[in-house]
């Protein structure tokens, strides 16, 4: 923490006004911050008839009974495994590639090597959702419509720039030295990679996999366009399905809105520990 | 590192790159180029569909109005997410204890997807049925009461304010994590000198916080100038209310697929070449400024 | 049954972003026959509301023809258009999918993605304002099997209008009275829903299409006799503007679907809404005594223009051209032109069928088909001008939004109209 920013005189901190007024604020926005999250898991948990009656009234009665429907009649259960797969094996296979590729960048003073990392960075301004007809023509040809794996694959490489602006920049503060030394233990390159650089850039790995991991997930466009089949489908796909065929019944949807963001949540508080201290390394140079 | 070495660790990322990115976007780029009937592609056409864009309708419309709205759009997100940003990573820098949680309930709207996002706020916001008015009026604030989202003088704000409610977690962490790479002996010698703490912080923090704002503003750009989600799930697809939250992604979608015009994807595609050139110049010249004011800033 | 966003909020906000909707296929997938080849057939649609009505009304079909099964897949309706262009460009695409109507069948028709049904089928004896939604615009050929029958007419609550002491409306200046009664009251007259506007230019025909002359004006405005500068058309949205007291505070700021709800939770009197609206109505609140009028003429309407329902045709369903069974899909595409299709049409679904001599059974269809019988005109932005880009009705909707807000006059509006629709070439009269 920055002395910098410490304000002066360590007595004068705890009781003025002035700063009992900023904290009450911090917390005010904090509660701003939770509002509709609270507002949707309460509503999950009320009747539907009271929903309707009056949407954001105080609850009176709570049930679980919206979670198990959804869970079952409507799908979700199925909605939630396809997102898992898809999700994760896109983080994975982004984090695979973009770390090795970009070791590789940061350590290489080849032309060619550069050229690479710019051509990855320009992917960083590239809009995706606008190519989707050539993306679907091409899937067409690769056969890979209505495909789980095509639909991975594809966020995969939407995920390869943003991983390696940060592991780029991650790997480049590592001090060179650790690789000399390992070279002189008899390492060679891939092992050298493996079992030191990468569990020092794990700040970073955590940072790139939570911030690919949250767009992927609650992505919509693409699983619209490129998958036929229900079974196939992810939980926001699923949900619109839900809609559709269920439209009043709110209570049951808030509880598969729910569904849908929780995992996130637990995912982030998980890797908020690696992402915070990834970030201040990253900037204290 | 050899180079062949490097080429091989780079190999799968550019063959995944190479495949399902910059293969689908040169593709859309030469859509451009061509006519169009429905889904079937035409004969070349050279620049008519780019021309399109600046003589026919709904373009000569809706296009610099979608412009206008992407940049106030830009311009509300960098005045609000870093005047809020820095000031709450600011305060959070002086209380340790709680900063972790703070940082982390900040930034969990995040992690709810926009179309969530556009419908709960949605409900808060409607005249009839939504708490945010009915609190105001019990609170004796009728005036402020308002359609909030079926005006066009308050839905753009009401985009904004929820873009920041919904990112502010990325500003307040590396702007936190900026402060924390400031050096505590450059605030210690300026208060040694006689300076107050305002006066240390506008003259000497924040100017070493401007790299950290650089990157923030290529950023902010970037994702002003796509922005599709949350206007689309507020407004649909035509900007509701009276177009005053169109931009341009949405104009395109609207293009690509809402309208009766057989050459519609010409013309979306244009448009998506054009919206791709602004990004990039303005991301690519923001980065050339931002390198120069840091290299003079070091060196 | 409307082409754009429909009704509930939340329907509406989900719908807008979020994927499709697949309706659970109730129908095996695989075939189970131990003879011979089985067939699958698939229709596509933008109603997921209806999977359980169409499932069981394939049912019936797939009896009568053994060896086909048939399976229905539905899409949200607002991300149809993006998976309809797809599908039918693609090798798994539907075999009889549901299409739009007017200009919006027209980039369909253009990649070649249907097949005409001129010699397959016979039209002759139905509606040709509905046979228009299904024709291309090149060649006048027919590509669709036109659906359901769509109007709008104003809905009200039967128990509201005897409370106050009100009866239905027969002049203007008692359609007038009807309104400032119910204002009076503490209650909404209209329940307007503008923030989605494409319900704008369809309640301006509602309210309005007597003084611009409906079905004659129709007419000449499709021939290029005269366009939307014309005194009677600016009149008309005049008087849609002088209405907006009658509409909810903040409308701009209410979803279709909160209309709905305001009308079903008895706040307001009157809902001007479509025939496909009904059956929402009715499930929110089956105890909703409702009614349906026909706005009456307004005053200094055109001669021999009196009151009116803007009427068409939609939820048409093609033939792919890419369909690999084009025999068992053609014969399905032409059992859905026959008034067994048609009864459960509109028996199961409730919606006022296409297919001439069906009546709906539900008595207020029943109604509002009738009024349209006795006097209709084409939806004019719908059936005319949205051929091109932009759609008028995008244009209409967004400038009667500006009306509402007081930000633009009906003249100026009317204006921007016809300087957004320039793409416009007239027909030749007839």
């Amino acid at each position: 923490m920055s002395a910098a920013v410490n304000l002066s005189a360590a007595g004068r901190r705890r009781l003025s006004p002035g700063r009992a007024g900023v904290t009450f604020l911090l917390w005010a926005y904090a509660v701003f911050a939770l509002l509709p999250l609270a507002l949707m898991v309460i509503g999950s948990l009320r009747p539907n008839s009271d929903l309707l009656r009056d949407p954001a009234g105080i609850p009176t009665n709570l049930t679980l009974d919206n979670f198990v429907e959804a869970w079952t009649t409507g799908n979700f259960a199925e909605y939630f495994g396809n997102s898992l797969l898809i999700t994760a094996g896109s983080v994975v296979i982004t984090v695979v590639v973009a770390t090795l590729a970009s070791y590789a960048i940061a350590r290489s003073r080849s032309r060619i090597i550069q050229g690479i990392e710019a051509l990855f960075l320009s992917g960083l301004v590239m809009p995706l959702h606008l190519a989707v007809l050539p993306i679907f023509f091409l899937f067409e040809q690769l056969g890979l419509v209505d495909s789980r794996l095509g639909l991975t694959l594809l966020y995969a490489a939407s995920g390869i720039a943003f991983a390696t602006f940060v592991l780029t920049t991650f790997f480049r503060q590592l001090p060179v030295e650790l690789e000399e030394a390992a070279a002189l233990d008899g390492a060679n390159q891939l092992t050298t990679f493996i079992q030191i650089m990468v569990p020092l850039v794990r700040p970073a790995i955590a940072t790139v996999a939570v911030f690919q991991f949250v767009p992927i997930w609650n992505d919509f466009f693409f699983p619209l366009v490129l998958l036929r089949t229900e079974s196939n489908y992810p939980l926001p796909v699923g949900l619109t399905t839900f809609f559709g065929e269920h439209a009043s019944n709110y209570a049951v949807a808030f509880a598969g809105l729910v569904i849908t963001t929780i995992p996130l949540v637990a995912l982030f508080l998980l890797a908020t520990k690696q992402i915070v201290a990834g970030l201040t390394a990253g900037m204290s140079k | 590192m050899r180079r062949r070495t490097a080429l091989l660790f780079t190999a799968p990322a550019l063959l995944l790159f190479a495949v399902f990115i910059l293969y689908p976007m040169f593709t859309m780029f030469s859509y451009a180029f061509f006519s169009w009937a429905g889904t079937a592609r035409g004969g070349f056409v050279g620049l008519d569909n780019f021309v399109t864009l600046f003589t026919r309708a709904p373009f000569t419309t809706d296009l610099p109005r979608a412009a206008m709205n992407n940049l106030t759009f830009f311009i509300g997100l960098m005045v609000f997410q870093n005047s809020i940003g820095i000031g709450i990573a600011y305060a959070l820098q002086s209380r340790p204890r709680i900063r972790q949680s703070l940082q982390t309930i900040y930034a969990t709207p995040y992690l709810i997807g926009p179309i969530i996002v556009g419908y709960l706020w949605s409900l808060l916001l409607s005249p009839v049925f939504g708490p945010v008015n009915s609190a105001l009026r019990a609170l004796g604030l009728d005036s402020l009461a308002v359609a909030w989202l079926g005006e066009p003088s308050t839905a753009p704000w009401v985009v904004i304010g929820v873009s920041v409610w919904q990112w502010i977690g990325f500003p307040v962490l590396l702007y936190g994590a900026a402060f924390g790479g400031i050096p505590a002996e450059l605030g210690e010698a300026a208060r040694m000198d006689g300076a107050t703490n305002r006066q240390v912080f506008f003259r000497v923090t924040l100017p070493l916080l401007m790299p950290a704002v650089g990157t923030m503003t290529v950023l902010t750009f970037i994702f002003a100038m796509e922005v599709f989600a949350l206007p689309y799930a507020f407004g649909g697809s035509t900007g509701s209310p009276a177009g005053s939250i169109d931009f341009v992604s949405l104009l395109f979608y609207r293009v690509a697929f809402g309208s009766g015009a057989t050459d519609a994807i010409g013309n979306a595609s244009a448009l998506a070449v054009l919206l791709f050139l602004v990004i990039f110049g303005g991301a690519f010249a923001a980065t050339r400024l931002l390198r120069r004011y840091e290299s003079r800033l070091v060196g | 049954m409307s082409s754009t966003a429909r009704s509930g909020r939340l329907r509406r906000a989900l719908a807008i972003g979020i994927a499709a909707t697949f309706a659970a296929s109730l129908t095996a997938c695989a075939p189970t026959q131990s003879d011979g080849s089985d067939v699958t057939l698939t229709v596509w649609s933008w109603r997921p509301e209806d999977v359980d009505s169409y499932n069981k009304i394939f049912d019936v079909f797939e009896k009568e023809n053994p060896g086909i099964t048939v399976e229905f897949k539905a899409f949200k309706a607002t991300e149809y258009n993006q998976i309809l262009a797809t599908g039918l460009a693609g090798s798994e695409g539907p075999d009889v999918p549901q299409v739009r109507s007017f200009g919006d069948l027209q980039p369909t028709v253009a990649a070649g993605s249907l097949v005409a049904l001129d010699d397959d089928i016979d039209f002759s004896t139905w509606d040709p304002n509905l046979m228009a939604t299904a024709l291309g615009a090149d060649d006048g050929k027919i590509y669709a099997v036109p659906l359901a029958r769509q109007m709008w007419q104003m809905y009200y609550n039967k128990d509201i209008f005897e409370q106050e002491g009100l009866e239905v409306p027969t002049t203007w200046d008692e359609f007038i009275d009807v309104n400032q009664t119910l204002l009076d009251a503490d209650l909404i007259p209209m329940s307007l829903g503008a923030k989605d506007s494409w319900t704008l230019p369809l309640t301006h025909e509602v309210v309005a299409a007597s003084r611009f002359g409906g079905g004659e004006f129709a007419e000449k405005r499709v021939t290029g006799q005269t366009d939307f500068n014309d005194p009677d058309w600016v009149a008309s949205t005049e008087l849609f503007g002088e209405l907006a007291k009658f509409f909810p505070k903040d409308t701009t700021g209410i979803t279709f679907g909160d209309a709905q709800a305001l009308f079903t939770s008895e706040r307001a009197g009157m809902f001007p809404g479509g025939a496909a609206d009904l059956a929402p109505l009715q499930a929110a609140n089956p105890d909703l005594n409702i009614g349906v009028f026909q706005v009456p003429a307004a005053p200094d309407s055109p001669e021999g223009s009196g009151a009116t329902t803007a009427n068409w045709a939609d939820g048409n369903f093609g033939l792919s051209s890419k369909s690999k069974h084009p025999e068992e899909a053609l014969a399905l595409i032409q059992w859905m032109a026959t008034p067994e299709f048609g009864q459960m049409v509109a028996d199961d679904i409730k919606q006022i069928s296409a297919v001439p001599g069906v009546q709906p059974s539900d008595p207020i269809l029943r109604e509002m088909n009738e009024l349209a019988n006795a006097s209709g005109s084409p939806y004019l932005l719908y059936s005319g001008f949205c051929g091109g880009s932009p759609c008028g009705i995008t244009t209409w909707g967004s400038g009667l939004q500006e009306l509402l807000l007081g930000s633009k006059d009906a003249t100026t509006i009317s204006k921007e109209l016809e300087e957004s629709v320039s793409w416009f070439t007239p027909a030749p009269a007839q």
